[in-house]
């Protein structure tokens, strides 16, 4: 968790840092997390960080084996790692581990109002640095 | 409003000081066994049991993780053995980070297998790596025989599943096949072997898998 905060303050930051409404997750059907927790640690942690008045969304993505023996790509029904054509037991998991932060929203309207990034734009600098 | 594609995987950190603990682990010539299992299925337990029978052919160093007490320590340290604690202070699963620190703490060239103790926890642990050269899992009898299809990823990723508290399997409505069955079919290449750290039964021949792995990784 710490470290997903890590990697979205950092990458906020390098984009002007304006304040995270959404962070979006690709979350794979047999990685180890669970989304209450994840939540639940998120509206914690949260605080203080750039993603203060954010929240968590969150996108499955399905397993899926492919078959080094034979080649084919199917869904591990039940968690049964046999390919459903040849019943080898050489699978690679080609999706479905993912525990990623795919985008982030950053909401550049909320830090100043029209006159401020029409002002922005004039000292672009000093602004930048306050 | 505008979006920003961030594309990284939340474990690379992880596995980035995982790779070097391996490495640092190899230079040593230490091969390393990441013990989990959910807890009270008898870790401690088994590591109680299975170090005094390879004591005389191997140092052994031990890494044990807990929440925050230190009684598991103090049950190894009995055994008059190097053993580092790592308190995660709440944290339900061990890192590569933690794992770093305690390898710093030990001193490598005295140790030939390295056997950590994980969280007990049946979720978080198997999305960390630490560096190891293997995973075990134990599951207890008393768990339930549903257990492979409830938690599939721990069973997918270890190299061998021991069942633990055989000598409780009269007692409890755990069908052993079954689970058998289905942790196999969650991982084809598992080895599964039965074990009671009570009676000592299959000890022995656990001891003895982890000979083999150690002649097979480092020669004798």
């Amino acid at each position: 968790m710490e470290n997903m905060l890590e990697t979205v303050e950092h990458v906020a930051r390098e984009e002007g840092g304006g304040p995270v409404t959404v962070i979006h997750l690709r979350i794979g059907e047999m990685s180890g997390v669970n989304i209450d927790a994840l939540t639940f640690a998120f509206d914690v942690l949260k605080k203080g960080t750039v993603a203060e008045g954010g929240r968590l969304e969150f996108e499955q993505v399905p397993l899926e084996a492919k078959c080094r023996a034979c080649g084919a790509s199917f869904h591990p029904d039940e968690f049964v790692f046999l390919c459903t054509s040849c019943s080898s037991g050489d699978l690679e998991i080609t999706s479905g581990r993912e525990m990623q932060v795919d985008y982030i929203l950053l909401d550049d309207d909320s830090k100043t109002d029209d006159s401020e990034v029409a002002r922005t734009d004039e000292d672009g600098e000093v602004e930048a640095d306050a | 409003m505008h979006e920003i594609h961030v594309g990284e995987d939340l474990r690379n950190k992880n596995r980035e000081i995982a790779a070097e603990n391996r490495d640092h682990l190899s230079e040593h010539r230490i091969v390393t066994l990441n013990l989990m299992s959910a807890p009270g299925a008898g870790k401690t337990s088994l590591l109680v049991k299975t170090i005094p029978l390879l004591e005389d052919k191997y140092r052994i160093g031990v890494i044990e993780g807990d929440l925050q007490t230190n009684r598991d320590a103090e049950r190894i340290e009995a055994l008059g053995i190097q053993v580092f604690q790592i308190q995660t202070g709440g944290v339900c699963h061990l890192d590569a980070a933690m794992v770093h620190s305690a390898l710093h703490a030990l001193d490598l060239s005295e140790i030939d297998i390295l056997l950590i103790e994980n969280v007990g926890n049946l979720v978080c642990p198997a999305e960390f790596e630490l560096g190891e050269d293997a995973r075990i899992m134990l599951l207890s009898v008393s768990e339930g025989d549903d257990k492979p299809k409830k938690y599939p990823l721990m069973f997918r990723e270890s190299s061998v599943l021991l069942l633990n508290k055989i000598d409780l399997l009269e007692h409890v409505d755990f069908d052993i096949e079954k689970a058998k069955r289905e942790a196999l079919e969650i991982n084809p290449s598992l080895e599964i072997r039965e074990v009671s750290c009570r009676t000592g039964a299959g000890i022995d021949e656990w001891a003895g898998w982890i000979e083999r792995f150690y002649t097979e990784r480092k020669g004798s």
